[in-house]
């Protein structure tokens, strides 16, 4: 038993400091907010925290591939401002609304793919070229902050409906979808590439069609990240995207998602992503100025990349 | 007689097509005379004058830029320390301290930023792209708390005539790119720290194994950047009269693409520092073009986007490996 649990601990050194300091992070915020743990809590919690997780797991899915998305936080503007403008009444409508925003964002994410596959062009200089593009078609999409989501739709995201937690479920449910996707051929082949593309189109696989199809799904994380960020707030606003670029490459950083692409698991991507969304809330309950709040992301982001790369090494020698 | 010429030009199409720079040039060129015969007011001289001197701002930062990316590292925190050296010395200036110690105070502090992004780099083992992301994240909190959400602005004449004066109708603000790039020039393709910096991007491990300093490298090229990034500020905080927390926010990503326009690769070790200054020049012209047509914001942008990416297309596409 205890070498069972031994082993199991080395293998995920990662996810282990991750969970030591969620659990600190967890008692610290108790002390605060001793009504944690109640389902009114996780509700909002997971509301607030939906849009970076989602958005962490479309940064994972191009990092895994050996790539990095710079614009992703372009595209989350895009696909919230396409859901909020369809200006949508009724379960039809918000529905059409959504597979509007998710039809943009997954074609941005296959447009990215397609030309990092193809054209030869490294990862980090489409995302940044195409990042002008897509926050260009969001400013044409909806110039000024604004657009409208059901009140009823906001209501059931925030405050539970009929005591579920939607958002906690969304996440469930994508996850669980990632999970059956990673059994898959497909899943596989994500790996594959990632780690060793040469090794991968050796071994008979469409790396280029799995490229294109990876930075899809990423895409289609990411519009769903969009969405829940409009029916959160009820509106959009075509630059409050912006910042998600950061963090999600910060949740995934956090997660042990290694930047070469092949090495890395979604549940530390969601462990890295619950991380900073709690320790944000946490700043805001110390009472310190929230001007403080980026200082403490950047720091914290260092720390943990040069805290792992350290251990690593350590384990190396 | 026929056969000479045809080698000639076969050699010409060869250098050509090995050389980014000069494609870079060739598209400025060939923009600039489509400008100047198909839309208004780009055949004076006052608009020439006005686009190389909006084109320093972006051009010096731009400099700094390539240092970096030429040993295969990215700085993305160059839009916080734009705001950083504009902000802080609009404060020292406006406040107790003349003019002269504001940007002195400015230029130490990007100077530091630059050896924090590249102790990171070095001694931490951060990728840079993190390191520079989060030094970024950091100095736009530190800017927030530093000036409490609302900076001051300041008239200073040094940085005032800097901006907008003129060295024999030529603006001060060229030249001082103009020097800057000759510097820059040097200490890339002649000196030795350069020839490291080409070293170390062509392949790391390689490099260290030939007893390539990185740490020296590394702390020269990061800190040159952040220190003209800063001289770019400066410059900024002339011509505006203000600072602002978001006024380096543009230079971000449009430094990078100028790096990239102007046909150094992104994954380091190949380009040369003058096909940035016309990567810099096509951008402010494109935008420039695009201002002068009238068009939302928004397309704009779209068009932007579709225009560098279809430029990497044509010519700054990485060999398959």
């Amino acid at each position: 038993m205890r070498d069972r649990i031994t082993s199991a601990v080395r293998g995920n050194t990662d996810l282990v400091g991750l969970l030591v300091l969620l659990l600190v992070v967890l008692v610290a915020y108790q002390h605060y907010d001793s009504s944690l743990l109640d389902p009114a809590s996780v509700t909002i919690l997971s509301a607030q925290f939906l849009p970076l997780i989602l958005a962490a797991a479309g940064q994972t899915t191009v990092m895994l591939l050996g790539g990095i998305d710079l614009s992703l936080g372009a595209v989350l503007g895009l696909a919230m401002a396409v859901f909020a403008t369809y200006d949508a009444h009724g379960a039809a409508g918000v529905v059409t609304a959504a597979v509007a925003a998710l039809c943009a964002a997954v074609a941005a994410g296959a447009a990215n793919g397609t030309l990092v596959a193809y054209a030869g062009l490294p990862p980090i200089v489409v995302t940044l070229a195409v990042s002008f593009l897509w926050s260009g078609v969001t400013l044409i999409v909806l110039p000024q902050p604004g657009g409208h989501v059901p009140g009823g739709l906001v209501n059931a995201y925030n405050n539970g409906w009929n005591g579920l937690a939607v958002p906690a479920l969304v996440v469930a449910l994508v996850l669980a979808a990632w999970k059956v996707l990673r059994t898959t051929r497909y899943g596989l082949a994500l790996y594959a590439v990632g780690g060793n593309e040469h090794g991968a189109y050796a071994s008979g696989l469409h790396t280029r069609g799995t490229k294109i199809a990876g930075y899809a799904l990423a895409g289609a994380f990411t519009g769903l990240a969009g969405i829940g960020l409009a029916v959160q707030t009820g509106s959009a606003d075509p630059t409050i995207g912006t910042p998600y670029t950061l963090n999600s490459i910060a949740a995934c950083v956090l997660g042990g998602i290694s930047f070469f692409g092949g090495v890395g698991r979604m549940r530390g991507t969601v462990l890295g992503a619950l991380a900073i969304g709690l320790l944000t809330n946490l700043l805001l309950f110390t009472g310190i100025s929230p001007f403080y709040q980026l200082i403490v992301q950047g720091v914290i982001l260092v720390v943990a990349l040069a805290l792992k790369t350290y251990l690593t090494r350590e384990a190396a020698v | 007689m026929t056969g000479m010429t045809g080698t000639v030009r076969t050699e010409a199409a060869a250098a050509l097509r090995g050389s980014r720079a000069a494609w870079a040039f060739g598209v400025l060129g060939v923009t600039w005379l489509a400008a100047i015969l198909f839309a208004d007011g780009f055949d004076s001289v006052a608009n020439v004058r006005y686009l190389v001197q909006t084109a320093s701002f972006l051009g010096i930062v731009a400099v700094g830029q390539t240092l970096v990316v030429i040993m295969s590292g990215i700085d993305l925190s160059v839009s916080g320390v734009v705001a950083l050296s504009a902000v802080v010395c609009a404060k020292v200036a406006s406040g107790t301290g003349g003019g002269a110690s504001g940007i002195a105070a400015a230029l130490a502090l990007c100077a530091l930023v630059g050896a924090v992004n590249a102790a990171g780099v070095v001694w931490l083992r951060v990728p840079p792209m993190v390191m520079t992301l989060a030094t970024g994240t950091v100095l736009s909190g530190a800017l927030l708390v530093y000036t409490d959400g609302s900076p001051s602005s300041a008239h200073l004449p040094l940085l005032d005539s800097l901006a907008n004066g003129r060295l024999l109708g030529v603006p001060w603000a060229f030249v001082l790119w103009l020097a800057v790039t000759a510097v820059a020039g040097w200490l890339l393709h002649l000196s030795r720290t350069g020839r490291y910096a080409f070293a170390l991007g062509a392949g790391e491990d390689a490099a260290r194994a030939s007893g390539v300093p990185l740490g020296a490298t590394a702390f020269t090229a990061y800190v040159s950047c952040a220190v003209l990034a800063g001289v770019a500020g400066l410059v900024l905080l002339g011509f505006t009269g203000t600072s602002s927390l978001t006024m380096g926010n543009p230079y971000q990503l449009l430094s990078i693409a100028s790096v990239v326009l102007g046909g150094t690769s992104i994954l380091g070790g190949r380009g040369h520092l003058l096909g940035t200054v016309g990567g810099a020049l096509l951008l402010t012209l494109l935008t420039a073009l695009l201002i002068s047509w009238n068009l939302s914001e928004g397309v704009r942008q779209v068009v932007l986007g579709v225009l560098i990416i279809g430029l990497l297309l044509v010519y700054a596409r990485e060999r398959r490996t």
